[in-house]
């Protein structure tokens, strides 16, 4: 057993959970994975699958859990969310277009020439 | 369990009735402990300003608070579930309530919305589940966890002052060159971390890399390369938290974040890791 502290001081304001060096309360996204997707599970008599609600299974299954899951489980809608794009993909994209581009051009030139 | 039964089919009729007015409670979950003085959670609120209390059985103690079904019922909560402020609202609470207990005593966190009709409901699982709960609690006494997390530094903004005459294959060429670039970067990071993790869990009692966090609910913009939790003792945890703190200090691309003690959400089970 460890008791280290008086608990009715250390509720939400505790120095002991604030994290290293910030005053701030923890971050969401740190509580929603551990609450949602961590701790015991046993089945209450409240029946409720956390991870069946469809809301919540893209606002907060998306944003816990990685991309990647989420692409494995069909959740594809940021994909068109300029927000969410990555660099990588917008350089790809990007990557097309030009190549197709100067396809377009050379082709054009060469026509021009001929 | 006689009582449990009849108050099942109570609350079941008091659902079917729409008029009754008293709304039924249920009694939320929050942690279950051992070696618990009640006397320590004088005080500490649960959910909605629900005192918590403690349910003993069988040596163990499930701290719990009293629920409104007219709010966590399967069919309100389903429905609170859909509304982000309604969940973080509820899951602070519910940290809140789990520090407090976890400050004083060894507890394993439940998951959130863990809720049962009556306290002997509540009894029955700790007598059901007495072996797996100690083990559980075994498991996590005299630890912490800690979170390490590391971040990619922002990329810096490519150079605009390119060549004017720059043709459109030379320009492909340096974007590919970039993307490649880009690519051995994050390739080197993984292993940077994937070293960093498996050093770091040589100097814990257990370990546990966790997805990387979605900038959206991080808030923060540079990606997230690892998301990692780690259960310390507490005797070891200062060094602990220097050390990943100061590891990767003399690589600026990356940067590592320390966080804790956090109560053991990572590492409550009910089956050996």
């Amino acid at each position: 057993m460890t008791v280290t502290q008086s608990p009715v001081e250390t509720r939400n304001s505790s120095p002991a959970y604030g994290g290293v060096g910030r005053p701030q309360p923890q971050g969401l996204a740190d509580i929603l994975e551990r609450i949602l997707d961590k701790g015991i599970v046993i089945a209450g008599d409240i029946r409720v699958n956390l991870l069946d609600i469809e809301l919540l299974t893209v606002k907060i299954r998306l944003l816990v859990v990685s991309v990647d899951k989420a692409q494995e489980m069909g959740i594809d809608w940021w994909r068109n969310d300029p927000m969410l794009n990555s660099s990588a993909e917008q350089l790809a994209e990007e990557n097309r277009e030009l190549r197709a581009r100067v396809q377009q051009l050379e082709d054009g030139g060469a026509e021009g020439k001929g | 369990m006689s009582s449990g039964r009849a108050s099942s089919s109570s609350r079941t009729a008091a659902r079917k009735e729409k008029a009754d007015p008293m709304p039924a409670s249920g009694h939320y979950l929050v942690a279950v402990s051992r070696s618990l003085d009640p006397h320590a959670l004088t005080g500490v609120q649960g959910i909605r300003d629900s005192a918590v209390r403690v349910v003993e059985c069988e040596g163990l103690q499930a701290v719990v608070c009293d629920v409104d079904l007219d709010e966590f019922g399967e069919e309100p909560l389903r429905r609170n579930l859909e509304n982000l402020s309604w969940v973080e609202e509820m899951a602070r609470a519910h940290h809140a309530a789990v520090c407090a207990v976890d400050a004083v005593a060894t507890t394993v966190p439940m998951r959130f919305a863990t809720i049962y009709e009556s306290e002997d409901r509540v009894a029955e699982q700790l007598r059901v589940l007495r072996d797996p709960l100690t083990e559980a609690l075994d498991r996590v006494d005299g630890a912490a966890e800690w979170s390490v997390k590391a971040y990619a530094a922002p990329v810096a903004a490519e150079a605009e002052d390119r060549p004017r005459a720059e043709t459109g294959a030379a320009y492909l060429a340096r974007r590919r060159e970039a993307v490649e670039a880009r690519r051995r970067r994050e390739s080197d990071d993984e292993q940077v971390l994937s070293d960093l993790h498996h050093e770091l869990a040589t100097r814990a009692v257990a370990s546990r890399r966790l997805m990387p966090q979605d900038p959206r609910l991080s808030g923060r913009q540079e990606p997230m390369r690892m998301n990692a939790a780690y259960l310390v003792t507490h005797d070891a945890a200062q060094s602990f938290s220097d050390y990943a703190t100061k590891a990767l200090a003399d690589r600026t691309e990356l940067r590592v974040e320390v966080d804790g003690p956090w109560p053991p959400y990572s590492f409550a089970s009910l089956e050996p890791s």
